[in-house]
């Protein structure tokens, strides 16, 4: 395309969103060159930053008009590059739709825009003695339309779920400026569930500018115990002893000796730095549920050879506890200069065996791995540490990261549990999903955005075009191709 | 159709054996009056794959159906060539207790998949109607089942992880994964939740599950008035209370149901279902918290447990229909949650005025109205009429899940599905482009 191009672009965003809703200087464009995957980054033409579903629809309107590529983006915090720029394209920025539109204690629900902040929502309702459950770490800077996009969960999602399950509405511009209602405050309506698809559809799918959250009364009690081991593959097999005993807890975490002991030197927690591992389990709900639960995750931790058993006396000892684990990513930069984060699943039987594998490969590759998981539903996020100044550190990092997700996938798992398959992760998806499965996700890719425009060059492995019944594939007119036409 | 081409070619792939054309077995499968052409029972996932590319390339349209106790969900079809059913894919595959996870053949009954779950003391949580009829997991599934435990556990868009579906042109793919959480390529099991065999056949499904309880116990409880009632609900639901299921009862469907399991229960009146399944202790520490609840709004209510207590959540959730279907209709209301009692009065109004049987219960904390009525067509069709149109007015909706041909002639059976349908119709197009799966029934 030429430059020509860009300045008409330019033209219509200022006409659709003012000044102060396009960013279009090198240097302010450079906040939107990554999001939290900082290793890869592109520079936007353009970003849009729309208040209404209206002008997200304008907006998207024109690039359909264009074919001009765009990546929708929330606080940029996603781990897998979802909201990484597109070559020629714009970024649309739902920051300023922040707004939280409805709170309806009675019904269970909140609306808010896409913008508004996961933390926010609890804020609003907590008073009332509701919360909003999924509680992904990032959850005081990361947005509900994030959320949506990456289908977040959290620690607590074994009991409680992920963002899908707590979406029962959206607002969605579609790829050709159409703005639908899907769903709405009650729990059921005929037809697809569209909602279901467009959450965790990393932005693929089109944009969403409101959205219908479920919110949950607080549990009575809460209690968290805290154990040591000192070897990982216990504390693994002590959480599907648990599980095999009837009990589902709110959250089960693990953390190794190697983030133990990085967390302890940055926070100062009060954790043992000797210990092999860490496991935390939070129950929840009626006091007398959680009483009589306790000794029997107490006595299963026992059989596995737990250590150190303590049950926090109050809040503040359950935030310390806490607070070690929500800080384990950020507590890497103490012990290393540079972390890659891996978020594959496994089924939780296979925990004590698959840390072993990773031990393994952490040997090969002479490179350490600090393991921090969300045990209770197998969701693996380890640490590759490596120096981003010895070459070839990056790559041999990768490598192993890799390798990592081939142990997952072989063990019955996933490649991603929680942070997207995006830019980062998108050669592995084929590890899951061979030739037809990725052919009816593509039908579904079709049956929404039929030009590729929205989000293009993220989750699938290979770029494919849509062919719809009765329609030939969309073709550019070289016309438009050169930039000297336009396509209405 | 081509019709006894394509059935000489579904014969050769599935054998005679596996193939009904005799009159009385196709008129057994009939569907709003229909009688199809053929019943087909392959044996497994290839079969359906060749006869989806035959009935594809022949245009010949295709009902997947499980046991067929749903099949009167749906617009009367425009034809019916073949129903396609998934009952000898009976196998459960695996269950991992461990990992709470099971994957099943998509033609095991519920009732054949919660024995075997039982072994270990695990169990899908699930109670849709026509369990003892056979209703199997891919019926379900398709149709989006759920019951009275929703209101602890969702629905079955909660339990299904991963599936295994045969599209109209016999691609076998699957969708989600066997791990609990996972987030890789679009969420495709959600799709198929609810999607009634229009855009694919489930072959087989990954399904998360719960351990049995240690114990289960329900107060049945009835009040004077049904605002009564309405308060209590909304008391319980935002108390610190874990309940499984809160069902709110009419008074027809209260004395059918306590008559038939031989429950005393003075007051024949609106009442409330509430049942708590937990650990002992905490059972009995709830149930003491819900009965001071009803004390205050003067309720007078019965505890039940144990076999009756099954009994009693079977009524409910089957009564009239395991007793006779005939004539009978069955809708159901997604609303507010602060408008169940609003819809519950606005329809007995609607019934006694026209005379109508009216049976209905409310999963009351999901906002989810059951209803069966029965009387002259006509009444019917006004009375689904005006009560969708009272429903819809409230941002909810009103779905025809069972009726005559006669009466489905009368009025639509889905209402409004709202501004995403054009969408739904282009997704239906993409993955069944010739337009065999279900056709004219849903989407």
């Amino acid at each position: 395309m030429s430059s020509d191009w860009k300045i008409a672009f330019k033209d219509k965003l200022l006409a659709i969103l003012g000044p102060q809703g396009v960013i279009y200087k090198d240097d302010e464009l450079i906040a939107y060159e990554c999001d939290a995957l900082t290793g890869h980054r592109v520079k936007p033409v353009f970003v849009a930053l729309p208040e209404t579903a209206e002008q997200v629809s304008s907006v998207v309107r024109e690039c359909y008009e264009q074919n001009v590529p765009y990546v929708p983006r929330g606080a940029g915090t996603g781990l897998s590059g979802g909201a990484l720029p597109t070559e020629e394209g714009i970024v649309i920025s739902l920051s300023r739709m922040n707004k939280i539109l409805d709170i309806d204690i009675p019904n269970e629900r909140v609306v808010v825009e896409p913008g508004v902040v996961n933390v926010s929502v609890t804020d609003a309702v907590s008073s009332s003695g509701y919360y909003y459950a999924p509680d992904p770490s990032s959850q005081i800077v990361c947005t509900i339309g994030g959320n949506v996009a990456e289908n977040s969960g959290g620690v607590h999602c074994l009991k409680y779920g992920v963002t899908s399950n707590h979406v029962l509405g959206l607002e969605v511009v579609l790829p050709d400026g159409e703005i639908i209602q899907i769903g709405g405050k009650t729990a059921e309506r005929p037809g697809y569930d569209l909602a279901g698809l467009v959450v965790g559809s990393e932005g693929l799918l089109g944009i969403v500018t409101k959205v219908t959250l479920r919110i949950v009364r607080k549990p009575e009690t809460v209690k968290t115990l805290f154990a040591t081991f000192d070897r990982i593959e216990d504390a693994g097999a002590s959480v599907s002893g648990i599980t095999a005993r009837g009990v589902i807890p709110a959250g089960m975490e693990i953390m190794d000796n190697l983030c133990i002991r990085s967390v302890e030197e940055a926070i100062g927690c009060g954790y043992p730095v000797d210990a092999g591992a860490i496991l935390l389990v939070e129950l929840d709900g009626p006091e007398a549920e959680v009483t009589a639960q306790m000794p029997i995750v107490q006595s299963v931790l026992k059989d596995h050879n737990a250590n150190e058993i303590k049950i926090a006396r109050d809040s503040n000892e359950r935030d310390l506890f806490w607070k070690g684990r929500k800080s384990a990513f950020p507590a890497m930069g103490r012990i290393s200069s540079d972390y890659y984060v891996q978020d594959g699943v496994i089924p939780r039987s296979k925990l004590a065996e698959v840390l072993g594998k990773v031990g393994e490969l952490s040997k090969k590759y002479g490179l350490r791995v600090a393991n921090v998981f969300h045990a209770g539903d197998g969701n693996l996020h380890p640490l590759v540490l490596y120096d981003g100044n010895v070459e070839d550190e990056y790559h041999k990092a990768l490598e192993l990261a890799g390798d990592i997700l081939t142990v997952c996938v072989d063990s019955g798992g996933s490649i991603t549990g929680e942070h997207g398959v995006g830019h980062d992760k998108k050669r592995f998806l084929s590890l899951m999903f061979d030739e037809s499965d990725l052919d009816t996700m593509n039908l579904l890719r079709c049956s929404f955005d039929v030009k590729g425009l929205c989000n293009p060059g993220k989750v699938f492995p290979t770029p494919r075009t849509c062919v719809e019944p009765g329609m030939k594939p969309y073709k550019e007119h070289p016309l438009q191709k050169k930039g000297l036409g336009e396509m209405y | 159709m081509a019709e006894s081409k394509s059935i000489k070619e579904f014969i050769s792939i599935l054998g005679a054996a596996n193939v009904t054309t005799d009159s009385s077995g196709v008129t057994d499968y009939s569907i709003d009056g229909l009688v199809p052409k053929a019943v087909l029972f392959p044996e497994n996932e290839e079969q359906i794959s060749e006869i989806l590319k035959v009935a594809s390339r022949e245009s010949v349209s295709v009902m997947p159906v499980g046991s067929g106790t749903k099949r009167s969900l749906g617009n009367i079809p425009p034809s019916l060539d073949v129903l396609l059913s998934t009952q000898k894919l009976d196998r459960v595959l695996e269950h991992e207790a461990r990992d709470l996870v099971a994957t099943t053949q998509s033609g095991v009954t519920l009732e054949g998949f919660q024995n075997k779950l039982g072994e270990n003391n695990q169990f899908l949580s699930v109670n849709p109607m026509h369990q003892a009829h056979g209703a199997t997991i891919g019926g379900i599934i398709a149709s989006n089942a759920s019951g009275p435990l929703r209101l602890r556990y969702g629905t079955l868009r909660e339990l299904l992880i991963g599936l295994r579906v045969v599209r109209a042109d016999g691609t076998v793919f699957k969708g989600g994964s066997k791990v609990v959480k996972n987030v890789a390529g679009y969420d495709l099991p959600k799709l198929y939740v609810g999607s009634l065999g229009t855009l694919g056949i489930i072959t087989e499904a990954t399904l998360r599950l719960y351990p049995v309880p240690e114990r289960s116990e329900t107060y049945l409880v009835s009040f004077t008035t049904l605002e009564k009632c309405a308060e209590t609900v909304m008391e319980l639901l935002k108390s610190e209370l874990v309940m499984n299921s809160l069902e709110l009862l009419n008074p027809l469907l209260v004395n059918e149901v306590t008559g038939r399991i031989g429950i005393e229960l003075k007051r024949k009146k609106h009442a409330l279902a509430i049942r708590v399944m937990n650990v002992d202790k905490a059972v009995s520490e709830q149930m003491a918290l819900v009965k001071k609840v009803c004390n205050k709004a003067r309720g007078q209510g019965v505890t039940v447990e144990g076999e009756s207590e099954n009994k009693l959540w079977d009524e409910i959730v089957n009564c009239p229909w395991n007793k006779s279907s005939e004539n009978l209709v069955k809708l159901k209301a997604g609303v507010l949650i602060t408008d169940v009692a609003r819809v519950f009065s606005e329809l007995e109004e609607l019934s006694s005025q026209r005379a109508l049987i009216l049976y209905a219960s409310s999963k009351a904390g999901n906002g989810i109205v059951d209803i069966t009525l029965k009387g002259d067509t006509a009444d019917l069709a006004s009375t689904i009429n005006t009560l969708r149109e009272y429903c819809e007015s409230g941002k909810g909706s009103l779905v025809i899940e069972a009726a005559t041909p006669e009466l489905k002639s009368e009025v639509d059976v889905w209402g409004d599905i709202g501004s995403g349908l054009a969408l739904m119709k282009r997704i239906k197009s993409n993955f069944d482009p010739a337009g065999i799966l279900n056709p004219g029934r849903f989407i």
